[in-house]
């Protein structure tokens, strides 16, 4: 290998051997090490809510990814590029330009049997965003949230001054076997914690001023994302072994469903409606 | 209590929405697996510390149990290389179902070969030495160097199904590598790609250049005998039918389907046609060593197959009954789509690979050379059935593990709807929608 | 082990084996042991237990009765003078040929013990330290110094008795000559052979006995026909012997003798 060696010399066979696998062992240092300060950076540059949802997203079956142009019908498929994020989709600047959102009639705030106000947006984590008068904002689980995980056994709330952002965690849920993460809807400061009973979990501060909640359902939208969100419930409750499939009322929802289904692995059915495969 | 606390932590390691067998239970099957590795930790052991007189290899003998092994599991191994080419490479997407799959066994299988490549060298402290002094022209510095580096390339590629884990990437550090690492998984792809086919090829060429050997000695093409080619092919051409088998057996042991049919139908699709071209080369290669290399050094090609047992049979076996046969039926869409055909069909050509590499090296070092010589025969010693065994439990262990706590077939989730009976009551909700 | 003047011509140093001579004495194989540190083999030690550099074989004619003939073969590391097998294998270049020599060296102390080389030998003339080396009590003061003895887990054989020529090299240099004396570079076994059988020296010098004998129509190389161009020649006025350099032909091999 080197000069000195015995027996070394130099010959085109030692030029291209030698050649290739230092650039091989130059590739695979250059890619760890490229990996590892990528690591780095996001670390300090605290992206790392971002990164965990983008590494869920990209674990969404293709189905749970379309976009919510699909839910409204403008398109028949597509695959949400942005994750989630619609403020970064020009697609979506242009529908929302060309065909606003119509007013939901009001009857509509009870979809099957539960209850969607229209005073608030929805974000596809099952939580919703309320702007308040005083310009924060309040979040909270939507109905079927609320009915999937019933009455948490323990809540993991965020400390107040500190920071959410839209698609990171806001809170964690234990209840049963299920260990979830609750998407924030919205980027903010915390600067109040609610609970089950209070009707909402956190209360933020726009960030800069400027609350941004273009990526939320809303309106028009809710009830055909609840559609697809009910079937995709049923799905999974049928993956997760669900044997009895009553659902008390004739299909509505129970407010507990998890009491419903003992024998389910509801930690499997909760990360598959919270988006956390 | 301490129990019920183990069991719970167990269960936060496992991938959600997953089902697997209760730890007890999953500790019950590592018992064998984990004694079986034990004895083979000792035979290597006195290897080691006592060294080869432990074998029952000599000096004419030199090259035993061991060098056959490695060549077929790696060989064998060969589908984590194949499967990341056609995935990243060539872009076959179906095969992500596989893919996790097919590191693990490639990681199992490369780390296994050189585990028993360690102890099967008189200096293992010495290893360094290849690197240090390296002779280019020797085939086995191209299999050093390749291997060490493609084993580096895999660990790297097992590396991210690690860090994918429920539990640990919770840990900031581990989600934001892995997730960078991922992004940058297809230059490792491409590198493993090149080291593999090298490799692979300087395997064959380990015995087609052994111009002292005719029954293994090829001519070739520049500084490469034919065998470099063949060991590519076949190499190729198996490792899907093993990851086919590895995913069935898996299958059959935990009883949940773990991979769609058409990624079956595809890996044999991939499978049979490789073996084909594989069926064909080989043919040739054969009928040019038969009429002139090796009567060119003097050997009349009959007279190797004098010797018992190794008859022509034997060639029989290896082309036609473990190549051609599977081949066929892994062409035929009809055959293929049934296991009952696609099993015994990949078995059969990993069979034909290993006797492959079976034929490569013990028969060689089995037939005499010199002509007042006999016919060289070797029993393996327990100490290096013991060793291999050893790889072995190493192999199903750290898959076993794999699969309990790694997401290593992504489909399995879809798949469990599948195998449960239909249910005859109203579907959850019907009513409503 | 190159060695170290470059103007002398290079030497091509072979050997020339009277199979009409030799009664299979074994001297030739204690000898070597003794000159070269090869540890004694215990009574009937076999490939896995004993070690030699020169294997002498029996061989026979396969006729029965009182038409059998046998003979006895020398077979030693054979120099191979083209495309030596063993060493373009070696991984970490243990193996060279002394191109000023012919020789074709091993160096245990580079060896990994890989035993791709034995792979490689057609003759089998490569042999490994499965065992540690033991000397009998008392033995080990008969060592030869002026040859390293080799360590379990490495590869040795027949490098025409190194010390010897390394020995003959300081004798010329002593005598301000550049060449060695071929007198004082014999190897052991030619030494010992109490029949005269063996013959050693520089095949390019056609003075020499070896290269005479070399060339005499009777004379012939094992497995000539792999083409490496084996520097050992065997001599045998009986046809049947000489057909033994030819590859081999099944069932015509009998048992073997391993010395």
């Amino acid at each position: 290998m080197l000069p000195w060696n015995y027996g070394f010399h130099f010959g085109a066979a030692s030029y291209i051997f030698l050649g290739a696998f230092y650039t091989v062992l130059i590739v695979v240092a250059t890619t760890i090490i490229n990996a590892l300060w990528r690591a780095r950076r996001d670390l300090s540059k605290g992206k790392v809510e971002d990164i965990r949802w983008h590494s869920d997203f990209h674990d969404l079956s293709a189905a749970d990814r379309s976009c919510r142009h699909v839910l409204t019908g403008e398109f028949t498929s597509r695959e949400c590029p942005h994750a989630f994020d619609c403020r970064e989709c020009a697609t979506h600047a242009k529908l929302i330009a060309l065909h606003p959102l119509a007013q939901a009639a009001e009857a509509e705030e009870d979809i099957f049997g539960m209850s969607f106000p229209l005073d608030r947006m929805y974000h596809r984590g099952h939580t919703w965003a309320r702007p308040e008068a005083d310009g924060t904002v309040t979040v909270g689980l939507d109905d079927l949230g609320a009915r999937l995980l019933g009455t948490p056994d323990a809540v993991d709330l965020p400390g107040l001054g500190s920071h959410v952002h839209a698609n990171g965690t806001a809170f964690r849920i234990h209840r049963r076997e299920a260990d979830v993460r609750i998407l924030s809807p919205v980027d903010g400061e915390v600067v109040e914690t609610g609970g089950v009973d209070r009707g909402f979990f956190l209360r933020v501060k726009p960030l800069n001023g400027l609350m941004d909640m273009r990526h939320l359902l809303r309106d028009a939208e809710v009830k055909p994302w609840l559609m697809r969100e009910l079937e995709r419930l049923q799905l999974a409750l049928t993956m997760e072994g669900a044997s009895v499939p009553s659902l008390a009322d004739g299909g509505v929802p129970v407010s507990d469903i998890a009491a419903a289904y003992p024998k389910t692995d509801w930690d499997a059915v909760c990360g598959e409606m919270f988006l956390e495969p | 209590m301490a129990n019920h606390m183990f069991q719970q932590i167990d269960k936060e390691f496992i991938t959600r929405g997953v089902r697997r067998c209760s730890t007890p239970r999953f500790i019950l099957w590592l018992v064998p697996w984990v004694a079986l590795l034990l004895f083979g930790a000792y035979s290597a052991g006195l290897c080691l510390v006592k060294g080869l007189n432990q074998t029952n290899m000599d000096n004419r003998y030199a090259f035993g149990l061991w060098i056959f092994v490695d060549l077929t599991i790696i060989a064998l191994g060969a589908g984590a290389f194949f499967t990341g080419f056609l995935l990243y490479i060539l872009k076959f997407k179906e095969l992500k179902a596989v893919i996790n799959s097919a590191v693990v066994i490639g990681l199992v299988c490369y780390s296994g070969a050189m585990a028993a490549l360690m102890v099967d060298v008189g200096q293992p402290l010495r290893a360094w030495f290849t690197f240090w002094y390296p002779n280019v022209h020797s085939m086995l510095t191209e299999v050093t160097f390749c291997i060490s580096c493609y084993l580096t390339v895999l660990l790297i590629e097992y590396l991210p199904i690690v860090l994918k884990n429920r539990k640990l990437r919770d840990v900031p550090g581990f989600l934001v590598f892995e997730f960078e690492l991922h992004k940058l998984i297809y230059v490792l792809a491409g590198v493993g790609t090149f080291l593999s086919f090298f490799h692979q090829g300087s395997l064959g060429g380990l015995y087609g250049v052994l111009r002292g050997r005719p029954f293994a000695f090829r001519e070739g093409i520049f500084v490469w005998p034919s065998t470099f080619f063949l060991f590519i092919i076949s190499a190729a051409a198996v490792g899907p039918s093993f990851l086919i088998c590895t995913t069935w057996l898996v299958e059959k042991i935990t009883g949940k389907r773990l991979a769609k049919d058409r990624v079956f139908d595809l890996l044999a699709r991939i499978s049979g046609i490789l073996l084909s071209v594989y069926v064909l080369a080989k043919t040739i290669d054969t009928l040019i060593w038969i009429n002139r290399t090796s009567p060119g050094l003097g050997f009349t090609a009959s007279q190797y197959y004098d010797w018992k047992p190794f008859g022509t049979w034997i060639l029989f076996a290896e082309i036609v009954l473990c190549g051609l046969v599977p081949a066929l039926i892994l062409l035929t869409p009809r055959l293929r789509a049934r296991r009952a055909w696609l099993i015994p069909a990949a078995a059969l050509a990993c069979c034909g690979i290993a006797l492959n590499r079976y034929v490569q090296t013990v028969q060689t070092l089995a037939l005499p050379t010199l002509s007042f010589d006999k016919f060289l025969s070797y029993t393996p010693s327990w100490q290096e059935v013991g060793t291999f065994l050893g790889v072995l439990a190493y192999g199903v262990l750290v898959y076993s593990f794999s699969f309990r706590y790694f997401q290593i077939f992504p489909e399995e989730r879809e798949l469990k709807i599948e195998v449960r009976p239909q249910q005859e009551e109203e579907p959850v909700l019907a009513g409503r929608f | 082990m190159i060695a170290e003047n470059k103007k002398t011509p290079a030497a091509r140093y072979g050997m020339t084996i009277d199979v009409d001579r030799c009664n299979g004495c074994g001297s030739c194989m204690v000898a070597c042991a003794v000159e070269n540190n090869v540890p004694p083999a215990a009574a009937g030690a076999t490939d896995r237990t004993g070690l030699t550099w020169i294997r002498v074989f029996k061989i026979d004619n396969g006729a029965e009765g009182a038409d059998r003939r046998s003979a006895f073969v020398p077979v030693l590391c054979q120099h191979c003078g083209k495309d030596a097998p063993c060493v373009s294998v070696c991984p970490q270049q243990a193996v060279d040929v002394d191109p000023a020599t012919g020789i074709v060296g091993q160096m245990p102390e580079r060896c990994l013990g890989c035993r791709y080389c034995m792979a490689a030998c057609p003759y089998h003339a490569r042999y490994f330290n499965w065992w540690d080396p033991a000397w009998p009590a008392g033995m080990e003061k008969t060592l030869n110094p002026d040859v390293a003895p080799r360590m379990r887990g490495v590869v040795e054989k027949c490098n025409f008795c190194h010390g010897r020529w390394h020995a003959a090299k300081a004798q010329a240099v002593a005598n301000g000559k550049t060449e060695i004396d071929p007198a004082d570079y014999i190897p052991a076994c030619v030494e010992a052979c109490p029949n005269g059988a063996i013959h050693f020296g520089n095949l390019n010098d056609p003075a020499t006995e070896t290269a005479r004998a070399a060339h005499q129509p009777d004379s012939f190389r094992m497995l000539e026909s792999l083409g490496t161009d084996p520097k050992i020649y065997y001599h045998s006025k009986k046809n049947w012997v000489r057909e033994i350099s030819a590859a081999p032909r099944p069932g015509t091999a009998k048992e073997t003798a391993r010395g």
